[in-house]
């Protein structure tokens, strides 16, 4: 079990900001286009106790601690892999909540006993707003057999093409915009539909995604050796490999893919998250929606969201999902015909932004727009970073934000500024344009971020002309 | 032979001469101090003396006893001398460092006195080197002043445990601390980085302790850079020996076995870390 877990934090490692313990990790890269949701049922542990009958909480909904621990720390509890599965004989994980430590003992052999007190804060859910249930494809593999595709690609290879035929499935690197095509190794893989263990195709499709965190779920799901369900649809929604086939853990990764050029408006589904094959008892504390515990970093948008938590609260389904949108899903694409224009005018813009991230846009939070970017755009970065869509949904206009202060960077913040701007309807672009150029940290008083940099384009060298 | 008499007519131009089969037995030794450039050397008829010093808290001896030679000559009661460990390693390693069984490399060690250099003639499968080392003048040696007298803890262990306990010891904090105590949690090492803290727990009950004769709870505090050297040591050895005395200065002794299963051993001296304790001056 320990081993599973070990194994798990290290293929995360390349990837990873935040971790949620909840007996559910949820990580997502710097970028935030991949998510990693994994969910351990009572039955994964030896021992397991919520502390639910110790349980005071301020805040009613507020059952079960959401934190979390950088990922740094919690890789040096189990940094040598070897060593652990050598001399670990059991693994005892407590929260020590008024010192704020989660606490990891390692039982060892020879009455060894190693601790670590991992400082955590306590921050809102992390949630993905994905659907794996509703895509039209699907394949079932084991690990190994993509785990042999994957090792005939280079290992600087950064992104790959998966394109997926009734008569092949075939793997194809994806090469940006290189303008020697001499230059380039061409690596394409076919495989046969019958080496998969399901292959269910609704519809050809040809999508591109990272690599290197395919890689990284492969060689988790190889270690444990189970076999993984991809779920995809078409270019620009995202893909979904999951390993569901033990009782005691479900995991989840969620890999942002390229927006096919063609297709701009991609947002116009939103998808709901369907995790919850295990009923645990803290499921039900759980089943709320994030929405309303989701804090959006600019105060002007904080009530609309808490508007919409509580809309969709009261949508809420049956107590086997959480934290969804299932049932937001039609009125998502009904409400919202500006949003089209409204991306594709972000859209125009995006070119000259100065993103230091390449993936600008945030396909796993919570009520968030999704940037569609066309992969022909040059980005301003090095060709090896590539531009990514989204995954989620324009919820509706009010809906926004959720991912906390401090993980804003550069690019975020500059959506964050367009995704106020959305929030406006009939916003003219311009205004967002400059608010990207002058990159902006208070994102939360948008409206002021507006002005200053007008104000801040007015500065302009002296005229000379002016007596003095 | 008129060669062997030659030789040994050259050898008595010498104070001190040393030969040796293995020329590794040495070079493992010297390795496991290598923490500083320059060593000091201590030759006697026991043996020799190989100290590395830093930061005046910090101080390693490598024991190299005669018996370990399989001729040591030596014309006086002490000599001493500094010189270049880095260079000397190299030397001493210039046939390689992979122990391929059966084919190891001879050193013959001589030093003419006051200002010579250190001559070093290595030969494996009759290829000869000829090094010859300057030798500097030798600095004051820190006297650590550590008596089994005055130990108040110690405690005898194999160093397997140990090892990867030191080798995953979380850099990003900057001191150690060690706990040994008669009671629970008996030997502990903490460190505090920037993740959060770490403690690894030892039991006396443990069958990795060989002999735990604690007589007082002590926590002290060292430096984790000083420290860090001592992991080389103990990856080498077999079993080790951790004490403190009084006024938590630290020693760990380390028995190390050569390829030829003899012994050799390495002690480290650290001074405690007293930026927040008060200790009284010694």
């Amino acid at each position: 079990m320990l081993e599973i877990k070990d194994k798990q934090h290290q293929k995360l490692s390349r990837c990873i900001m935040y971790l949620l313990f909840q007996f559910a990790l949820r990580t997502v890269n710097s970028t935030r286009s991949a998510y990693a949701y994994m969910l351990f049922s009572p039955s994964f542990f030896t021992h397991y106790d919520d502390g639910s009958a110790l349980l005071k909480s301020n805040d009613s909904e507020d059952e079960g601690l959401r934190c979390k621990v950088n990922m740094k720390s919690m890789l040096t509890v189990f940094k040598s892999l070897s060593s652990i599965e050598r001399s670990v004989e059991r693994c005892k994980i407590t929260l020590n909540t008024p010192e704020a430590r989660l606490v990891f003992q390692l039982y060892c052999r020879h009455g060894i006993v190693k601790t670590h007190n991992l400082a955590f804060i306590e921050c809102e859910t992390l949630q993905a707003v994905f659907s794996k249930d509703l895509t039209p494809n699907r394949l079932t593999a084991h690990p190994k057999l993509l785990c042999d595709a994957v090792i005939n690609f280079q290992n600087n290879q950064e992104e790959v093409t998966l394109i997926a035929k009734p008569d092949k499935i075939s793997l194809k690197n994806y090469v940006d915009d290189e303008p020697d095509p001499k230059k380039v190794v061409l690596t394409e893989m076919h495989l046969d539909p019958n080496e998969f263990d399901n292959c269910q195709l609704g519809v050809d499709t040809e999508i591109t995604f990272c690599l290197k965190e395919l890689r990284a779920i492969l060689g988790f799901a190889e270690v444990i050796s189970l076999p993984i369900n991809m779920h995809f649809e078409r270019a620009g929604r995202p893909i979904v490999i999951s390993i569901d086939s033990d009782k005691t853990f479900e995991a989840n990764f969620v890999l942002a893919t390229l927006a096919d050029c063609e297709n701009q408006t991609t947002h116009t589904q939103s998808v709901s998250q369907n995790t919850s094959k295990h009923r645990m008892k803290s499921q039900s504390k759980q089943k709320r929606s994030n929405n309303s515990r989701v804090k959006s970093t600019a105060p002007s948008t904080s009530d609309r969201s808490n508007g919409f938590g509580n809309n969709t609260k009261n949508k809420r389904p049956a107590p086997s999902f959480d934290e969804e949108f299932e049932d937001d899903f039609d009125e998502m694409i009904c409400n919202d015909p500006t949003v089209d224009q409204l991306s594709r005018v972000e859209h125009q813009n995006i070119p000259n932004k100065n993103t230091t991230a390449s993936r600008s846009t945030h396909p796993v939070t919570v009520p968030n727009i999704s940037h569609t970017r066309q992969s022909n755009t040059p980005p301003l970065q090095s060709s090896s970073e590539r531009a990514d869509s989204p995954v989620i949904p324009m919820q509706c206009e009010t809906a926004k934000i959720s991912f906390p202060a401090e993980t804003l960077n550069q690019s975020e913040m500059q959506d964050l500024d367009e995704d106020l701007d959305d929030t406006i309807p009939g916003t003219p672009p311009s205004k967002k344009f400059r608010s990207m150029i002058f990159g902006l940290s208070q994102s939360q008083d948008s409206q002021q971020s507006k002005n200053k940099p007008l104000q801040n384009v007015q500065v302009l060298a002296e005229d000379t002309d002016e007596d003095d | 032979m008129s060669l062997s008499t030659q030789q040994a007519d050259n050898d008595s131009q010498y104070l001190m001469v040393a030969k040796l089969d293995n020329a590794r037995h040495v070079s493992t030794i010297l390795k496991a101090i290598h923490f500083k450039d320059t060593a000091t050397i201590f030759a006697s008829p026991m043996g020799l003396k190989v100290t590395t010093e830093d930061a005046k808290c910090v101080q390693a001896n490598a024991f190299i006893q005669e018996a370990i030679f399989h001729e040591f000559t030596i014309k006086e009661e002490q000599i001493i001398f500094k010189i270049n460990l880095t260079v000397l390693l190299e030397c001493l390693t210039i046939f390689g460092n992979s122990s391929v069984p059966g084919v190891t490399a001879s050193l013959k060690m001589c030093y003419a006195g006051y200002g010579q250099p250190l001559l070093l003639i290595l030969e494996e499968d009759s290829v000869v080197t000829d090094c010859s080392i300057k030798t500097l003048e030798p600095d004051e040696v820190l006297d650590f002043d550590f008596c089994s007298t005055n130990v108040i803890n110690k405690i005898i262990m194999k160093s397997e445990c140990l090892k990867e306990v030191f080798s995953e010891l979380d850099m990003t904090s900057e001191i150690l601390q060690i706990l040994m105590s008669p009671d629970a949690p008996y030997f502990q090492l903490s460190t505090f980085g920037n993740s959060g803290s770490t403690q690894s727990d030892f039991s006396k009950e443990s069958d990795m302790v060989e002999s735990f004769q604690c007589t007082k709870t002590q926590t002290n505090r060292y430096k984790i850079s000083l420290l860090k050297p001592t992991v080389k040591a103990l990856g080498l050895s077999t079993r080790i020996s951790i004490r403190t005395d009084n006024r938590g200065f630290l020693s760990l002794q380390y028995m190390i076995k050569n390829e030829d299963n003899q012994v050799c051993f390495v002690e480290f001296y650290c001074a405690p870390d007293e930026e927040l304790d008060d200790e009284p001056g010694h």
